[in-house]
């Protein structure tokens, strides 16, 4: 599928990654899941595995879900971020980062763990992770 | 007693003096607070590796679980980066027994019939490491919402969620599922230790209102079974009319079904009563595992492994 190429290609991410999974396309999203998820139409599903990218007119947009776990091998487009970024960004603050990465769409990475997608305009990066819900910053309660 | 008695509702002391081996100590572990416990999501991290960015918090292993562990000072862990993307799962240690029961593998397929929140279902998709289909299900809107966000933090790949009643679906995917996981809706007495409300809405009756409901559901859960496949039926509550009425019920419907004994290495369980109610109960119905509070430090827990003859599971 060519949005699954687009994001592989943009992160650095092998095709062996995405060589046991399969993906659908449904209205202007894409899933990801296992071969047994998308083939299971004894019903019908509210979800079928993972919201991989939001599809709009013209851009791609990864999700952070999907990134945090298939992410983890990707190699270029990454932004390495401390303990402090992480939480602020995480906690819907903007950083203003020099990294090697293009313009766009980006994976924000903590340790060894993608956190999610953040989307980059040097040196703004803005987070695209969804605010659920918060974390702790230093200080607070 | 005196001042266990006033917190405790006469009807609840009355019922469980009667029905719970060690009376007095199974009513002090009732009133004290729950322990923090959280589970390593294997799908993102490693145990080795979760434990050294959770030292800080100086996590105790549970003997039971090896992905499961407890926290003397947890306040906060539901704000760590590592609870925010996924690494680590907030879950009553109690919870986590029924898919170790169960045993889920890579490649199967099993059915979570009554699954939100998502605590048995995202560790049950780690125990199959992303491989196979979990098919997660719950009838209400709202706590589909939950099931699906927690589905998306945990990373499972092998999950598709539904949104409908647990019979029809159970139809829908007959003789199919390897396994099958009836975590049924409850008057979830074993809260009790983590909410002073669920005390105060104790009622002797509570039962009643949701054994029809876990009847169908078990016997939904049962017809889902592939020849040789198993089921685990679980509840957190105690009351025998939602618990080993319920499977007797079961074993009056479909004969056939075989009840196994239930074990995990350090965990202290319990045999299921055999009568109640003054009825006597069928002698299988003392196969059925009981965790009490007061031997594991957990919520009381209720848990039953069934089997439907045929091939063995694989």
């Amino acid at each position: 599928m060519k949005h699954v190429r687009d994001i592989m290609e943009r992160f650095g991410i092998p095709e062996e990654v995405f060589k046991r999974l399969a993906a659908i396309e449904a209205q202007d999203t894409v899933f990801v899941g296992t071969p047994e998820v998308m083939k299971f139409t004894a019903v019908r599903p509210m979800r079928c595995g993972i919201r991989l990218c939001r599809l709009f007119p013209y851009s791609v947009k990864p999700t952070s879900f999907a990134m945090q776990v298939l992410g983890r091998h990707a190699t270029r487009n990454i932004i390495d971020l401390s303990d402090e970024q992480t939480r602020s960004i995480i906690n819907g603050n903007e950083l203003r980062v020099e990294a090697e990465a293009d313009n766009g769409f980006v994976l924000l990475r903590w340790h060894e763990f993608v956190i999610g997608v953040g989307l980059y305009r040097k040196p703004v990066l803005k987070s695209q992770i969804p605010r659920f819900r918060s974390v702790e910053e230093p200080g607070s309660d | 007693m005196s001042g266990l008695g006033r917190r405790f509702p006469a009807a609840f002391i009355d019922r469980y003096s009667r029905l719970m081996p060690d009376f007095d100590a199974f009513l002090e572990a009732m009133q004290r607070p729950l322990r923090r416990t959280f589970r390593v999501n294997t799908l993102k991290t490693s145990r080795a590796r979760a434990l050294e960015l959770l030292a800080d918090l100086e996590p105790e292993p549970l003997p039971w679980c090896d992905v499961g562990f407890v926290l003397d000072r947890g306040e906060g862990v539901g704000l760590r980066i590592e609870h925010f993307i996924g690494l680590i799962y907030v879950q009553e240690a109690a919870s986590m027994i029924p898919p170790l029961v169960l045993e889920p593998r890579p490649g199967e397929r099993v059915l979570d019939l009554a699954a939100a929140p998502g605590s048995k279902t995202t560790q049950m998709a780690a125990m199959m490491e992303n491989q196979g289909l979990v098919i997660a299900n719950d009838q209400s809107a709202g706590r589909v919402r939950g099931l699906i966000g927690n589905v998306d933090r945990a990373g499972c790949l092998n999950t598709v969620v539904c949104r409908m009643d647990g019979g029809v679906l159970a139809r829908a995917v007959a003789g199919s599922c390897d396994r099958v996981l009836v975590d049924a809706p409850c008057s979830s007495e074993g809260t009790i230790r983590k909410s002073a409300e669920a005390l105060d809405r104790w009622s002797p009756d509570a039962s009643r209102k949701f054994a029809g409901l876990q009847k169908r559901l078990i016997l939904a859960g049962y017809e889902a079974l592939r020849p040789g496949g198993v089921m685990v039926y679980s509840t957190c509550t105690m009351a025998p009319a939602e618990n080993e009425a319920v499977v007797a019920d079961l074993l009056r419907r479909r004969p056939d079904a075989l009840v196994r004994e239930a074990g995990l290495p350090g965990l202290k369980m319990r045999p299921g009563l055999t009568s109640w109610d003054g009825e006597d109960l069928p002698e299988a119905v003392g196969r059925c595992r009981r965790v009490l509070p007061q031997d594991n430090d957990t919520e009381p827990f209720f848990v039953t492994l069934i089997q439907r003859p045929g091939h063995e599971a694989r």
